[in-house]
């Protein structure tokens, strides 16, 4: 990471604040229209998908009715559902978008993603040791953690990961590392269990059982769209999240180098660890913004769609203080991920690193 | 009634399977929002009907709820939501229909004065129009006719008139069989509400003898005093209604008590806006109460509503400590608190704050 002095960070603080404090001010009208119109495109989709669905067995309807039920999955999880939860609507004061009661439409529970997400992966983001998101627990992408022999077949964890994103993303607290090192016990865990229990019951039940069965003559064809609705939202929503951090400039951070950190010092993390991608406004849309994953992680609660506004504002002070400012494509961003995935499966090498840390 | 409720507990249950939310059919509202807002579920619309000129402060708005309202008793409120620039605004006002009006036409009035620096009243006044859609809550409050025939006085001041024209349209109508006496006062002559109203009940309704005082007309305030009291007969005798400005309230009070009339007799409802702390901004700390935690404790200087949370023992739950991550967001329900970094202040109503971050400026209630 580049070093700024004290002097500098208090600036580079001061510069974002700034920043932030204009938006703040001018939230209002057009950031309600906004959210009230994705809610609202949500339902049309979802009601849309499930409607269309019994008659997937003419093989179009099939096709039409299982991408908008798996986008209408997209809209809510990414662009409503996170972003809520990150309290960027609260202060809107309609309990519909309220950070605190928001459930979303995933087999992770509210409480438990505000947990692991907003708290412990915004707060020490890419500390590794810290930011247990940081490879999911089941990844190296750092040489920071010792190579182990099973991580020479990560890349199919990680196929595996994407596939069932929603139950990875449901179980991530229970912490299985820790359990296996014995550092926490099973019943500690117990209350998760049960609420991650009723939770995954609840959506499993939804599209595999009760909308199936509603329509029992055609069941098969409606579980079928179903698991594939839930499948597009699981590797687009993976996808997404994995260019926001494992891109090849994404830097990681040391436990140490962090101790006491200054706001300043936080700020320059957030702008160092996480990754842009670029695209039209569809894209953006539909990765909730998290294209913008620079300015997500320097502003967690500001609301999502202000993010392509404030990116310019956030390049020039970059451009002040010399930070690098991490963005791509999709494509070119989502290939360093996939070279990273593969690069620290295999033991530390000598650095001739295409990918650096 | 077992039937209904069975089916209510069922529908809850497939909406948390379904829709996760209790309230399945509220998942439509957006849908219902761009058709028509009367299919609201998440609260009960009501449309704007009609808007009147009272006096030049003073509007009524006659709304008409939907259908599903229960309904209300004289002298009652409710809470209507609107939204300003994007934000939910709760405020708590009195009808000044009478009930009858309600059950025969399926319409309510709320008489409405504009408050200097009020955000809510002004942008009813000057944004409101007819056509439009509010949401409203059951109504609350019990200041209420008594429930046998007992002479009455009222003591009203300005806006305070409202509930109290509930009350006498509903006790003309019955009619209310004891002497009832409205003491009402005013600024200005100009500042009279529904006095057309006021003259035609005094008209028809021989038991109610209407005095309006005007309080700023003369060199000299003139305020409530002994001599009007004693022009009310039998006034120990009487169940006494107070609703006006805190001034009066109090005023009225000391009088009422030194005349040895008992509390039971007499009932008060609070009219004024929500006094902001006589402090100055720079005087920080102020009563916290938990309400879920039947808590109050005193605080002073800069703690923040999460710091003073935990000296006190209780554990909110919270994250980054720094306001970035909502950890610790609650329900404040009354009190304006400091945002420690932007150094704002927050409005006194009900509204979600970030423990972190938050000071409390003056006496604050959380729901935590």
């Amino acid at each position: 990471m580049i070093k700024l002095d004290e002097q500098q960070l208090n600036e580079l603080q001061k510069d974002l604040d700034a920043v932030r404090d204009e938006v703040l001010a001018d939230l209002g009208e057009r950031d309600a229209r906004y959210i009230r119109k994705i809610v609202r495109l949500h339902r049309a989709l979802e009601v849309g998908g499930r409607v269309m669905m019994p008659f997937g067995f003419i093989p179009p309807v099939f096709v039409a009715a299982t991408a908008t039920l798996g986008v209408a999955k997209i809209l809510e999880n990414m662009e409503i559902g996170h972003n809520v939860m990150h309290g960027q609507y609260d202060w809107m004061n309609d309990p519909t978008l309220n950070s605190q009661t928001y459930e979303w439409d995933t087999v992770c529970t509210s409480e438990s993603w505000r947990r692991t997400h907003n708290y412990e992966h915004h707060t020490y983001t890419n500390i590794i040791g810290k930011d247990r998101d940081y490879g999911y627990a089941v990844l190296r992408l750092s040489d920071d953690e010792p190579w182990k022999p099973w991580h020479t077949l990560q890349f199919i964890n990680y196929i595996l990961l994407s596939v069932f994103f929603q139950w990875g993303v449901g179980l991530h607290e229970l912490e299985t590392e820790k359990l296996r090192r014995r550092e926490i016990s099973w019943r500690e865990k117990l209350p998760f269990l049960k609420d991650f229990v009723r939770k995954g019951g609840r959506q499993a039940f939804k599209d595999y059982v009760f909308f199936p069965l509603l329509t029992l003559p055609v069941a098969p064809i409606v579980l079928a769209g179903n698991v594939g609705a839930n499948l597009i939202r699981n590797l687009w929503a993976s996808t997404v999240i994995f260019c926001g951090h494992f891109t090849q400039d994404a830097e990681t951070f040391t436990e140490r180098e962090c101790e006491g950190e200054s706001k300043g010092h936080w700020y320059l993390r957030q702008l160092t660890g996480s990754s842009n991608f670029t695209g039209g406004r569809w894209l953006h849309i539909l990765s909730g913004h998290l294209s913008y994953q620079v300015e997500h992680h320097v502003f967690p609660d500001l609301p999502a769609h202000r993010y392509p506004e404030i990116s310019e504002r956030v390049q020039e002070i970059c451009r002040k203080h010399g930070i690098h400012y991490n963005t791509g494509s999709f494509l070119s961003q989502y290939q360093t991920v996939l070279k990273r995935v593969l690069h620290y499966s295999l033991p530390e090498r000598p650095a001739r690193s295409s990918v650096n840390a | 009634m077992l039937a209904k409720m069975n089916q209510t507990r069922a529908m809850h249950w497939l909406g948390r399977q379904l829709l996760n939310r209790s309230n399945p059919a509220s998942y439509f509202d957006p849908l219902a929002e761009a058709i028509n807002p009367m299919w609201i579920q998440a609260y009960t619309p009501a449309r704007v009907e009609r808007i009147l000129v009272e006096t030049h402060d003073t509007k009524t708005f006659v709304l008409r709820p939907a259908s599903r309202w229960s309904g209300f008793r004289a002298g009652q409120h409710v809470n209507i939501c609107v939204d300003i620039d994007g934000v939910r605004r709760q405020r708590t006002f009195s009808l000044s229909s009478s009930p009858l009006l309600w059950q025969n036409d399926g319409v309510v009035t709320l008489t409405i004065k504009r408050l200097p620096g009020g955000l809510v009243t002004n942008w009813l006044h000057d944004q409101l129009e007819e056509g439009a859609v509010l949401g409203l809550t059951e109504a609350f409050g019990d200041f209420l006719i008594p429930a046998m025939p007992k002479p009455v006085l009222f003591i009203a001041g300005g806006s305070g008139i409202t509930p109290i024209l509930s009350l006498l349209e509903t006790m003309a109508a019955e009619p209310f069989r004891a002497p009832v006496t409205l003491l009402y006062f005013v600024r200005t002559q100009e500042d009279v509400i529904a006095s057309e109203k006021l003259e035609a009940l005094a008209a028809r309704y021989s038991a109610l003898s209407v005095r309006i005082i005007c309080t700023h007309e003369t060199d000299e305030p003139r305020y409530l005093n002994d001599a009007d009291l004693d022009s009310v007969p039998g006034l120990k005798a009487r169940e006494v209604y107070l609703c006006g400005p805190g001034g009066l309230m109090d005023l009225a009070n000391d009088l009422l008590y030194q005349r040895g009339l008992g509390e039971e007799q007499i009932h008060c409802t609070f009219f004024a806006p929500p006094v902001s702390s006589p402090l100055g901004d720079e005087t920080l700390g102020g009563e916290v109460s938990f309400a879920r935690a039947d808590l109050n404790v005193d605080s002073s200087g800069d703690a923040t509503l999460l710091e003073i949370a935990e000296a006190a023992g209780l554990k909110p739950q919270y994250g980054c400590r720094m306001g970035i991550c909502h950890q610790c967001s609650c329900r404040k329900t009354s009190g304006t608190v400091i945002n420690r970094l932007t150094g704002k202040a927050s409005g006194p109503g009900e509204e979600s704050v970030q423990l972190c971050i938050s000071v409390p400026r003056g006496p604050v209630t959380l729901e935590a």
